[in-house]
């Protein structure tokens, strides 16, 4: 009852909000919806959650909002975007993991096939039927197939990029699987102009969407999931010049800084404890040329993050200007934590040979440049979290929220309840008074959301939405998390971790520093129990023996690029070894 | 030692050979075009890469086999085998109107010859 009275009261404000504005500007009594999803932005990105870099228009929107410090999501790209788009649990969704990632052995299991199932429904589906125009420009990643592409789930205009990534700059694929930058317009493959950068060509995209049917009386749901700040990590000259000098003095004093910040900015307790990653190199112990190129690298970094946000602020304006930022909900979020892949180690040169990259420092940032920031400075950026992007630490889940919009008053600081990437599809249906699907929708069964609606949350009538028998369980690449209340039990597979079960107060120790298994017995017993049952329930399978999903990314681009090559190669060094040790042993004989 | 290069150049062909029969099996479509072929459907599809993959594992596998026994038998026939395809590809452009493949053509001959007389002397011993 209190949550329905909590729906009511939103919708109610969004309503009057949109009766009083300018007639000629808003011509729909529902909301309109922007959802902007960037791509592996750490948790302490944002200036308004602690970060050195300059954000000032999504700063803004965080005061005019409300913003959220307790927000998870999934520790990769496509489950999160599975989740986001549908409310349905990812392994349910079919998205396991990226297809990428698939091993061949899982490939027929429904909950691995990669790409959006068809069991479920999307939330431009839904809000499409409900008189919606929907848009998309960025980034979708959960299928290339006719009948997967966002044109056939809901969308109505979509400039869309059905890879994991891409070259910001043109029209370049990032990884040697890929033959091209698979770039579509409207569902047809296109191409992307010559002077293209990416958060400013979605955005202008974006716009051009919205305007071509603003004043028809609908109201539009647009999704901006950004390329920034995927790798490459690439950020026009100024931008990158801003931050040559913000980096010089290294991942931990950077770590430290954005720790004290978000403790400041009230994101985290004021005696938040943090540990040092594994990964995390010793900057002291670099030359002087390396600590000037690993700054560097974090600079084009800091820039690309500018750039997101200046690109966002011009969409913002451009709402403004056009009336129709008073009766839009806007969501700012991340996919995942920040990404530490490093293309400075040994044998990422093969694959920028055949991408036609390079990581020259004279070119870090530009065109053809494959920069990324390694998992030290990823470290930094989620500050201060453990881990990071593909795990299920802190670092790799938890991720800036933002909820902005008509009805919804401004906040100071965070709301700490505990949130996931789920509740967001039931959130958005909520407030534009959408139906949520039931077991069947469009003739065929479907899942049902599973996320929880927040709106209890942004009306200040809830304290949590998630209550004393709720569970939020979640794996990826045998990395496995059940987050409960104030807890979280957590088990990174070999070899990055050491495949134990822990548990953690995430409330008091983001972090995850004191194991607290021994501590809380019948907890960690009781989530333990949950983690068995979700298992079942979603159909998580056991990975192969020694899988380890970056080598697996790799092995699967091998198999897309030289799916023949390598069983002639096989099959001939069959049929010559006998040849070979004949020779060999006939060559010992005549010795002898 | 210059027995040991001439076995080597034997070998190499033979290797490429063996390779060219494994790719029929595995992958026809996309060796049948260097040899200006369609893959053809049913029956032709079945003959073509049966026969195809048969006469090139063939090839390579008797001069591997000539190689390691020493026994100039396994090499010479396939010198032969390479000798009258080049000759039937001639007969084919003079009778039936096929094009004059030297592009293959010539590389036959050659290798046919140098495996007859390369066989001579990495098989001397088998007089013996």
């Amino acid at each position: 009852m209190r949550r329905l009275l909590a729906a009511t009261a939103l919708l109610a404000g969004l309503l009057s909000q949109a009766a009083s504005a300018d007639d000629t500007s808003v011509d729909s009594k529902r909301p309109n919806v922007l959802l902007i999803l960037a791509d592996d932005l750490g948790y302490t990105d944002l200036g308004h959650y602690g970060s050195e870099i300059n954000t000032p228009n999504l700063d803004a929107l965080a005061r005019e909002g409300i913003s959220f410090s307790n927000f998870h999501t999934a520790a990769n790209c496509a489950p999160a975007r599975a989740m986001l788009m549908t409310g349905v649990n990812n392994h349910l969704a079919g998205v396991a993991t990226i297809p990428e990632m698939v091993p061949p052995e899982l490939s027929d299991y429904p909950a691995y096939q990669g790409v959006l199932s068809q069991n479920t429904v999307t939330i431009a589906t839904l809000l499409q039927d409900a008189g919606y125009h929907t848009y998309l420009s960025g980034k979708w990643h959960l299928g290339s197939t006719p009948e997967l592409i966002p044109f056939n789930r809901g969308f109505e205009r979509t400039f869309m990029l059905a890879d994991s990534g891409a070259d910001n700059w043109e029209q370049r694929p990032y990884l040697p699987l890929y033959d091209t930058a698979n770039w579509y317009m409207d569902g047809r493959p296109t191409s992307l102009p010559e002077d293209f950068y990416s958060s400013r060509n979605l955005v202008d995209t974006l716009i051009s969407f919205i305007d071509s049917n603003r004043g028809d009386g609908q109201p539009f749901f647009a999704y901006l999931p950004l390329q920034a700040v995927h790798m490459p990590v690439q950020a026009p000259q100024e931008y990158i010049d801003r931050y040559m000098d913000a980096y010089t003095d290294g991942w931990n004093i950077l770590r430290e800084n954005r720790r004290q910040a978000a403790i400041e900015a009230g994101l985290v307790p004021a005696d938040v404890p943090m540990a040092r990653m594994h990964t995390t190199e010793d900057w002291d112990a670099l030359s002087n040329d390396a600590k000037r190129y690993e700054a560097k690298r974090m600079a084009v970094y800091g820039g690309m993050v500018e750039a997101m946000d200046h690109n966002i602020g011009r969409l913002l304006q451009w709402l403004k200007d056009t009336g129709e930022f008073e009766n839009t909900i806007i969501i700012f979020t991340s996919d995942n934590g920040a990404e530490a892949s490093d293309m400075t180690i040994p044998g990422a040169a093969l694959g920028m040979r055949i991408t036609g990259h390079n990581i020259e420092y004279a070119t870090l940032g530009l065109k053809r440049s494959l920069n990324t920031i390694g998992p030290s400075f990823a470290s930094a950026a989620a500050s201060p979290l453990a881990w990071y992007k593909f795990q299920v630490g802190e670092g790799g889940m938890r991720v800036p929220l933002i909820i902005s919009g008509p009805g919804l008053e401004a906040r100071e600081g965070f709301d700490h309840a505990f949130t996931w990437i789920a509740d967001l599809a039931p959130t958005i249906l909520q407030m534009t008074g959408t139906d949520m699907p039931g077991e069947r929708y469009g003739g065929k069964p479907v899942h049902g959301m599973e996320g929880k609606d927040l709106t209890g949350l942004l009306t200040g009538h809830a304290d949590q939405v998630y209550g004393p028998d709720d569970f939020v369980a979640y794996e990826l690449a045998g990395n496995k998390v059940v987050f409960h209340g104030d807890h979280k039990i957590v088990l990174h597979a070999q070899p990055q971790g050491d495949g134990q079960w822990r548990l953690y107060d995430i409330v008091r120790d983001p972090g995850e520093t004191a194991d607290l298994a021994t501590k809380h017995p019948a907890l960690f017993q009781r989530m333990l129990g949950e983690w068995e049952m979700f298992e079942q329930r979603a159909g998580v399978q056991t990975l192969p023996p020694g899988y380890e999903s970056r080598r697996q990314v790799s092995i699967n681009a091998l198999r897309k690029m030289f799916p023949n090559t390598i069983l002639i190669f096989l099959l001939t060094l069959l049929i010559l070894t006998p040849f070979a040790v004949a020779w060999k042993i006939r060559g010992k004989n005549n010795r002898a | 030692m210059k027995i040991k290069i001439l076995r080597i150049l034997v070998a190499l062909p033979a290797i490429v050979f063996v390779s060219f029969g494994v790719r029929w099996l595995v992958a026809p479509a996309g060796i049948a075009p260097f040899f200006g072929m369609d893959l053809m459907e049913g029956l032709g599809r079945s003959t073509l890469i049966g026969d195809m993959a048969a006469a090139f594992l063939t090839l390579g596998i008797s001069v591997l086999t000539g190689l390691v026994t020493e026994r100039r038998t396994w090499i010479i026939v396939p010198a032969i085998f390479m000798a009258l395809a080049a000759l039937g590809r001639v007969l084919a452009w003079a009778f039936h109107d096929a094009t004059l493949a030297t592009s293959m053509i010539g590389p036959e001959i050659l290798i046919a010859a140098f495996w007859f007389f390369a066989s001579k002397h990495i098989c001397e011993g088998e007089k013996a």
